[in-house]
This record gives structure tokens, sequence and C-alpha cells, in this order.
């Protein structure tokens, strides 16, 4: 084979104290799509970066086409021709289209209107569908993804570096995307796939390799690989098999919560909730899915009464919980794991105990006539590490100290402790790797067996049919239908997450791709 | 009548300092620098200001020093947010107090203690041909003193290089997404550092307008807080150049004003009053404007991962 556009060799990078990077080669050559596969921290993006001049490696060299190559800036990877679109896009969305596309390419006064002009014809000539004269902050994230694109394609870009891109993307979204891959190898040029999903690696990828623990412990044709294989590579064990039980739809089986037209439409603004109405039987699990900021973080937040609802009724156990503060729907044995755990779920400087506490400072549990029982507290939270296999060495260390999968697994031991009836789980497993998804899985089908009720949203297809009994799919706010679990194919699902009913639009043919 | 445009033109003639010291903020906060040493650069220009004045006999070198002094002021505002990621407010505040001791300490040590307070000329005013003939507008707006022309033409020059130059746009970029300018290319801390420098050297200036231009002596109250009114003036003007040119004019009418009524005498009026217009407009315009469009970035240091 001809010489290899890029060349890693040897690369080492070293934050203050965490390898990230262990002596890491990749090759990459013209024409191939090089996935580049492996758990949350086994380093893919550092590795990447560190190509892009984002970071400086410690130790390594790269070669492009050949030649050993100082990147200590993306300035000078872009004047190699290598882009990289990074997974939180590298977006002004204050700015429009062309001004994001041409910053730092152009000197003088700029004219917009020729500019704009050019960067529509780019788009054309790509079948990207961009408007240039928009602002990024109205566009939906798929076609932010698409500028972030085009920017590469306006530098003249000959290897793209994608990092997590399909990760919010509609599977109909991702399957354009990548046919424009496809097409885009096809011209001679390369592209890196930093992904963790298995799928998109046998769909897209010409070879795979495998990272863990910032080293690279394989390099695979996919021709030659069977997805348990890579998985077994990527985590270096097997996984736990988990079955859902069956879900039979019976009478003695009564309703748990119940929401009744719910709304939330502020002030001169698109409503965010639209007369939503479902309800959730003991021991069911509520799948919601959806492309996120669709309504999930207000439907979770309203039933959990953090915020202002604008109308409708909220029920638990044919209580009607409406007028509940926070504190009130928790006394009723609500729990509620927020998505972003860093925000609303933990407080990183604080102990381990403490942050069990953090919502039960006012219950009886823990607390005497406002003074903390200590000890029992520290037993209680020791006792909660052990069962929820967190890998901390006691219950005195700060959380922030602590690793995000184990961070998860206390808060969810917290919610799960706290919701004695109900509880709703708004991406449990965002950024966790495979094994303590696994993990997360498994605790939430243990509770649904004991009888609780579960809202479930998540934005990741896979985990959705693997845990819900049924699923409720929202687009902007609206619930596109409610289905049991087995009857969505993901065809379908991705239609309604892109708000197209596909019932409704029998008309038109489905088979035009 | 004649009062009227009396009274306007001393507006334009106040306005200038405040629209100097905002179109500099303007800048800097473009790029997500809150430049909160403000005050303290206007009142080192003024100091500045009045000494190279004073000891050479020149407005010019008056003018120099005094935006001398206010590039080393930003240059440390800039050194320890921008270069050792100090909160910018904290630090900003921190430099002002720092720089009000100064003054009065040097002017002291240079001068000693005056029992009537030094004098210098101050700038003349400049009268346009043909234009300042025509009757109302052309005293208003064409019988003013060098600097004023300069700061109103620097307000359309940068309104141009924000919005319609790559420059601005790199400006611009900085204050909205450091992260993703740094990924185009763009050498954020760089950047900001120059632009927090600018307007270090544009608040120096405006600082030096009013012992120059105004009232011809130097004292420690001369600012007396004019630094934070252009500080709120870049604020209402929704971060544009010719956003603070409008509301430095409101603000320099409600400055003449309170001049003209102390000068009048108005009985039953309390002149205090009017002295406190601009300091309550302040914070009635910004209650009353509803949406702001700040810079995202606004305040946040950029810290690399390495």
């Amino acid at each position: 084979m001809s010489v290899p556009v890029v060349e890693l060799k040897h690369i080492t990078k070293r934050f203050a104290r965490v390898l990230a990077n262990d002596d890491v080669s990749i090759t990459i050559h013209q024409g191939e799509v090089v996935a580049l596969l492996g758990e949350n921290g086994a380093g893919k993006s550092t590795v990447m970066k560190c190509l892009y001049g984002l970071y400086r490696m410690t130790s390594g060299a790269i070669y492009v086409d050949g030649q050993e190559q100082k990147i200590e800036k993306p300035r000078d990877a872009m004047n190699l021709g290598i882009s990289m679109i990074q997974q939180h896009f590298s977006l002004v969305p204050a700015h429009t289209v062309t001004e994001n596309i041409i910053l730092g390419t152009c000197r003088g006064p700029i004219d917009y209107k020729k500019k704009e002009q050019e960067i529509a014809e780019l788009a054309r000539e790509h079948h990207l569908d961009v408007p240039a004269d928009a602002y990024v902050k109205d566009l939906p994230v798929g076609t932010q993804q698409k500028v972030e694109i085009l920017k590469a394609l306006y530098l003249k870009a000959r290897i793209l570096i994608m990092d997590e891109p399909t990760a919010v993307l509609t599977p109909q979204e991702s399957e354009i995307l990548m046919q424009f891959i496809r097409g885009y190898v096809e011209k001679g040029n390369s592209v890196v796939l930093i992904t963790h999903k298995m799928k998109e690696v046998m769909e897209a990828a010409d070879r795979i390799v495998v990272m863990r623990d910032g080293r690279v412990v394989g390099t695979v044709d996919k021709e030659e690989v069977q997805e348990t294989d890579l998985a077994h590579m990527m985590i270096g064990r097997d996984l736990e098999d988990l079955k859902k039980s069956a879900w039979e739809e019976s009478a003695d089986r009564k309703p748990c919560l119940e929401v009744r037209d719910l709304s939330i439409r502020p002030k001169n603004q698109a409503p965010l909730l639209e007369n939503i109405e479902f309800s959730i039987r003991e021991g069911e699990i509520l799948g919601v899915a959806g492309v996120s900021g669709n309504g999930q973080q207000e439907l979770c937040e309203a039933i959990y009464g953090a915020a202002d609802v604008t109308s409708g009724q909220i029920l638990l156990d044919g209580e009607d919980i409406s007028h509940l503060s926070v504190r009130g729907r928790i006394a009723k044995g609500m729990g509620y794991l927020a998505s972003d755990r860093h925000r609303y779920g933990m407080v990183s400087d604080m102990s381990l105990s403490e942050n069990m506490l953090l919502k039960a400072s006012y219950l009886k549990t823990w607390v005497n006539h406002g003074i903390i029982k200590r000890k029992k507290l520290n037993q209680d939270t020791q006792k909660a590490i052990q069962d929820y296999s967190v890998k901390a060495p006691d219950c005195s260390v700060s959380a922030g100290s602590l690793s995000g999968g184990n961070q998860q697994k206390l808060v969810v031991a917290r919610e799960v402790g706290m919701g004695e009836k109900m509880l709703i789980f708004d991406q449990p497993t965002r950024g966790l790797d495979l094994g303590a998804i696994n993990y997360v899985h498994k605790t939430i089908l243990e509770e649904k067996e004991r009888g609780k009720c579960i809202l479930l949203v998540s934005t990741e297809l896979s985990e959705i049919f693997a845990l819900s009994d049924r699923v409720m799919v929202l687009y902007q706010g609206r619930n596109m239908g409610i289905y049991q679990a087995d009857e969505l194919t993901t065809e379908k699902i991705g239609l309604l997450m892109a708000g197209y009913d596909p019932e409704k639009e029998k008309g038109g043919n489905g088979d035009e791709e | 009548m004649t009062t009227v445009v009396n009274l306007l033109t001393r507006a334009f003639f106040m306005s200038t300092p405040l629209i100097l010291g905002a179109l500099g903020e303007v800048i800097a906060e473009r790029t997500g620098m809150m430049v909160t040493a403000v005050e303290g650069i206007f009142l080192i220009g003024a100091w500045g200001g009045f000494i190279g004045a004073y000891l050479s006999g020149s407005c010019l070198v008056g003018f120099l020093l005094a935006a001398l002094c206010g590039l080393l002021v930003a240059m440390l505002y800039g050194l320890t947010t921008v270069y050792m990621q100090q909160h910018q407010i904290v630090m900003g505040t921190a430099i002002a107090i720092l720089v009000t001791g100064f003054c009065t300490f040097f002017y002291r040590v240079i001068f000693g203690v005056q029992t009537t307070p030094l004098k210098i000329e101050t700038l003349k005013v400049i009268e346009i041909p043909l234009l300042s003939k025509i009757p109302i507008i052309g005293s208003i707006l064409f019988s003013q003193n060098l600097i004023t022309y300069l700061t109103y033409i620097l307000a359309f020059v940068s309104w141009y290089v924000i919005f319609k130059t790559s420059l601005g746009l790199t400006l611009r970029s900085c204050g909205e997404n450091a992260e993703a300018a740094d990924a185009a290319g763009i050498p954020v801390t760089t950047v900001r550092f120059l632009a927090v420098a600018v307007a270090g050297c544009l608040g120096g200036i405006a600082g030096a307008y009013y012992p120059i231009c105004n009232v011809g002596m130097y004292n420690s109250e001369i600012i007396g807080g004019r630094g934070w009114i252009a500080f709120g003036i870049c604020f209402l003007g929704n971060w544009s150049p010719l956003g603070a040119l409008v509301f430095g004019i409101i603000f320099g009418i409600s400055e003449a004003l309170g001049v003209y009524v102390k000068a009048l005498g108005l009985s039953g009026v309390p002149s205090e009053l009017f002295s406190a217009l601009p300091y309550l407009l302040v914070i009635i315009l910004t209650v009353a404007r509803r949406q702001f469009r700040v810079p995202a970035q606004l305040g946040t240091n950029y810290v690399k991962e390495e």
C-alpha cells in the first residue's frame, strides 16, 4: 500500500496525574474510514486532539504524507488538511452560519453577501441542506453538525475527524451522515470516526482501532470481526446479560403515576410541553424517547415539581400532587435522577455521606432536631457503597474524586432509596462506560421488579428498547404516541423522533432511499 | 432657544469622554473581557493627563501620557486576568482602588500640598470652516474640540470594524465562544489582552479629558464615578459602538442639565438632584431595558486545556 496520509507513532499524553494515552500508534490511509472504538475515558478523543493540535502530546511523533510534522495548534493541523468536529460543537451560536465558517480564514473587510453565496454553493455541491444566512442558535443540532462539516470542507480538509457524531442525531439523520462519509472518502479523503457504538462501527468503518485505558488493544478489519469480540476487546471482559421480564397488562396492576393534560407554555415562546397525557402502572417502565431538548427535562421537572406548569394535573396513587412542592413530592416517595448530575445531582466537593444526605436533610432518617446523626449516616452510606459496588475507599472522600460511573452509582443509590413509589431516570447512563451502564440497567430492572413505577428518559434508543415496557416519543414538547416497546421498529421510532407520524403519512412511499 | 443650543453644545462636549470610555469597554467586552478597572483607568488618565499637560505646557503631551498610563493599568489588569486567570471583577475593583491611592499619593509627591489648585490651559475649540456656520447644528456639532470630533469618528469606525471586518468577527467570536475561536486557530488570549490594552488607552484619554478639556485642574475626585457610567453605557448600548454613542449623548444631556440647573440657581430644586441624574439614569435605564444581547462568555476567563 502507498504511504499512509497520517501516521501517529508512539503517542503518549500525560495530564497532571493521569496517563491519558500510553504509546498509541495509529495509521490512517487515503480513502478509508477508521473507527476509533472504546469506552469513555479510553483516550480516543485525547489522541485525536493531539493530532488536531488542541493538546500537546508528551512524547511521540506525527507523520503526514510520510513527513514528520510539528502540530502545535489547530491552525497547523488545518494547514495540513486535518479538521476535527468535536463532540461539543465549536460553533458560535449568536453568529450566522457564514460567520462561523469563515472565522479565522480571511482578512480585512468582509463582503458578507459574496461569502454567503460561496457557502451556499459549497453546501449545494455536497448535498448539505444548510441556510448560509441563518443564525446557528436557530438551527437544530443535526443542521449544526452540517455547519461543522461545511467548515471542514471550506478549509479543504482531506482528513476529517468526527467525535461521536451520531450522539445528537435521529437514526435517519445518522443514515444521511453515513452516506456523506461514504461519498467523502470515495473522493480520496479519509475519515476518523470516534465512537463507542458498535453498530455504527460495523456499518461505516473499513478498519477498527480498539482502545482501552489509553492503549490500543487491537486493530481489525471489519470483515474479520464480530460485534461480541469487539465488546470484549473494549471492556476487557464479558457483559452480564440483562433480561427484562415480559410485561403483561393485567387488571390488578393499578396505575401509580397519572399525568393529565400537562402543558408548559412560557410567555412569548414556543410551548415546551403540550397536552401530555399518560399513566404508568406499578412495576412498569415507561420509556421516553426523543432527540435531546424536545421537552424531556421539562417533563421530568414538571412531575418532580421543579418546573412551573401552565396547566395539567399529576396524580400519584390517585392523589393529586400537582400543588405540592418538590419537598412534598419527595415525601410522597418520588425519586429523580437528573440528567446532569454535576448540575442538579451532587456536590463534587462534599463527601459521599454528605451527598447521600443532600435531599434528606429535613427527614428524620439522618437528622435529629437539626443535628446530623453522623454515625447512622456513615453506616448507611457505607452500606450503599457496598450494595451498589461503588469503587470508593470510604464514605468520607469527596464525590468529585470518584470516576463518573461511580458518582452515578452513588446518586442512583440515593434516588432509589428516596423514591419508594416512583422513580424518574433522566439519561441515567449518559457518559458512563459499558460496565457502569450494565450495572445501572440492572438496578433499574430490579426496582421495577419491586413494583415501583419508573419513567425512563433516554436519547439512546438501545437503552429505551432494552428496558421499557412502553415507549412514548416526544417531539417539540408534543407526545407523538405511546407504543408497546415490541411493536416499534428503529425506523418508525426515528420518524416519530423527527416529528413525522408514519401512520398519518401513508400517502408517501417509504422506500425512496 | 439659545439656552437649548447651549445646553446641547455642552451635552455633546460632556458626552465625549463617556463615549470614548464606553467604546473601549465595548471593544474589550466583545472579546469577553469585562474591564472593571475602568474607573481606575479614567482616574489615572486624568492624573497622567494633567501632569503631562502641566509640565510640558502641551495638551498633546498630556493626552499621550494619559494614554500610556491607561495602557499600563489595563496591562496590569490584562496580565492578572487573561494570563493569570484571576477573577475579572475582583481584580478590576482591586486595581481601581489601588490607582486611587497611587494618584493621590504621587500627586502630592510631585507637587506638594498646594493652597490654590494648579491650573492648566484647556484644549481649544476648533470651529470647522463652513459647517460651523450652519444655524443651530453648526454650533452644537461643529464647534467642539479635537477629541470630541475624533471620538465621534471613532464610534463609526469601530462599528464598521466590529461588524463588517474579519478583525471584528475575531473579536466577537472570542467573547461568544472562546473554545470555538481557539479551535478555528485564533489566539484567544492574545486577542483578549490586546483588546483590554486598547480599552486602557481609550479610557486613559477619556479620563484626561476632564482636566485638559473641562476644568483645567486636577483633584482626586475629578472622575467621581464617570468610569462606571461609561461601563454602564456599554451595557445599555448593547455592546454596539453606535449604541454607546446614543446613550453617551443621553448621559451628556443629563450631565449638562445638572451643570445648567446649578448655574441658574433655580430655587426649590436642589441642584444635587440634577448632579445625581446620570447615576440615577444608569439604574433606571438598566432596569427598564428588557433584553440585553450579552456576549455569551463576558467575564469568564478562557482556560485552555493543555
